[in-house]
């Protein structure tokens, strides 16, 4: 009698730390649950507007003065664009920068560095592009032809990677710079199969177009579709 | 004790589809309807009807306003929202550590 009494206890007593360890389990995996979502949720909204609307008005005033020029050959052509996205995004840089100082919040907080990471191999590809097409001599012309629609295709796909973390249809205007990109490089390789590539001078009004009217148009969109007015709380 | 702590956890926040609308609204300052749909891949009417809950609980809070000319919602965590949450993360993990000791 005395033994099942133990052995009733010994097994209540299992079946409860069981079920504890169970629930343990479980609340540790609503812990990394709600981590996850978390982190999966926290928005990028940072100076999108005033940074797009910068970055166009540079790209025109940069097609307007390579065109103007003219700069004409491969090599300066990609020298003068390279240093005008390396201006755009230091600019960029400097006004999310002040955004977040003003906000009192740290520049580079997790959705920053999240958005940064998924835009970084596809940056990485085109800039890699424009430092071999600087740094090279004697590439074909096909290959500055093809630079601009690779760059696009590049920053879409950065953008679309970044449209993860970020509100506001930025996929939506990756997915552009992709499409623009694609026709713009079939139509510079049917270009080169037929023999006709046009002066290296047109490639800045394609710069300008994308580039820079592209992104100076989305900037107008957000600023206009950022005020707000309130109705109730 | 450790039986009690169960117990213990806020029911309305403990239901999944809530509990991921309170973690997605308290990493943000607010989140439109959209967002949130997007976020957490739920429908419009189960996504309404947990908001509802969390509403009538005190948790969440609501506003309307006009963005582009048309209707926009958005939804923050209220301060009674974010301690409630804040309490079911800290039972959690002791329930947790209490395991691991």
């Amino acid at each position: 009698m005395a033994d099942t009494s133990v052995k009733m206890v010994d097994t209540r007593t299992l079946y409860c730390k069981v079920i504890y360890i169970v629930n343990s389990e479980w609340a540790a995996q609503r812990l990394v649950e709600i981590q996850t979502l978390m982190e999966r949720s926290t928005l990028y909204r940072r100076a999108l507007a005033p940074t797009t609307t910068l970055t166009g008005c540079m790209g025109m005033a940069a097609a307007w003065l390579g065109w103007s020029m003219p700069i004409t050959e491969g090599r300066p052509f990609c020298l003068f664009w390279m240093a005008t996205s390396l201006c755009c995004l230091i600019l960029a840089g400097l006004m999310i920068r002040r955004q977040a100082w003003v906000a009192e919040e740290s520049f580079w907080s997790p959705p920053t560095r999240r958005v940064a990471m998924a835009m970084l191999p596809a940056l990485c590809c085109g800039g890699g592009l424009g430092m071999l097409a600087i740094t090279q001599e004697n590439l074909p012309e096909i290959f500055y032809w093809g630079l601009p629609p690779l760059w696009m295709l590049f920053y879409g796909c950065a953008l679309f990677s970044a449209g993860f973390f970020m509100p506001r249809g930025i996929k939506l205007f990756g997915s552009l710079f992709v499409l623009t990109g694609l026709l713009l490089l079939s139509r510079a390789v049917l270009g080169s199969v037929d023999g006709v590539l046009p002066s290296m001078a047109h490639a800045h009004i394609i710069m300008g177009c994308s580039f820079g009217f592209m992104h100076f148009a989305y900037g107008i969109y957000l600023f206009m579709t950022e005020n707000t007015s309130t109705l109730e709380s | 004790m450790k039986t009690e702590t169960f117990s213990q956890l806020d029911k309305v926040i403990h239901e999944k589809g809530r509990m991921a609308i309170m973690s997605s609204l308290s990493s943000n300052p607010d989140l439109s309807f959209k967002e949130l749909k997007n976020l957490l891949q739920m429908t419009d009417g189960n996504l309404s009807v947990h908001i509802r809950t969390l509403q009538q609980a005190g948790y969440v809070a609501v506003s309307k306003s006009f963005l582009a000319n048309r209707p926009h919602t958005s939804y923050r965590l209220t301060r009674e929202g974010q301690s409630a949450f804040k309490a079911y993360i800290e039972l959690l993990a002791q329930i947790v550590e209490w395991n691991q000791d």
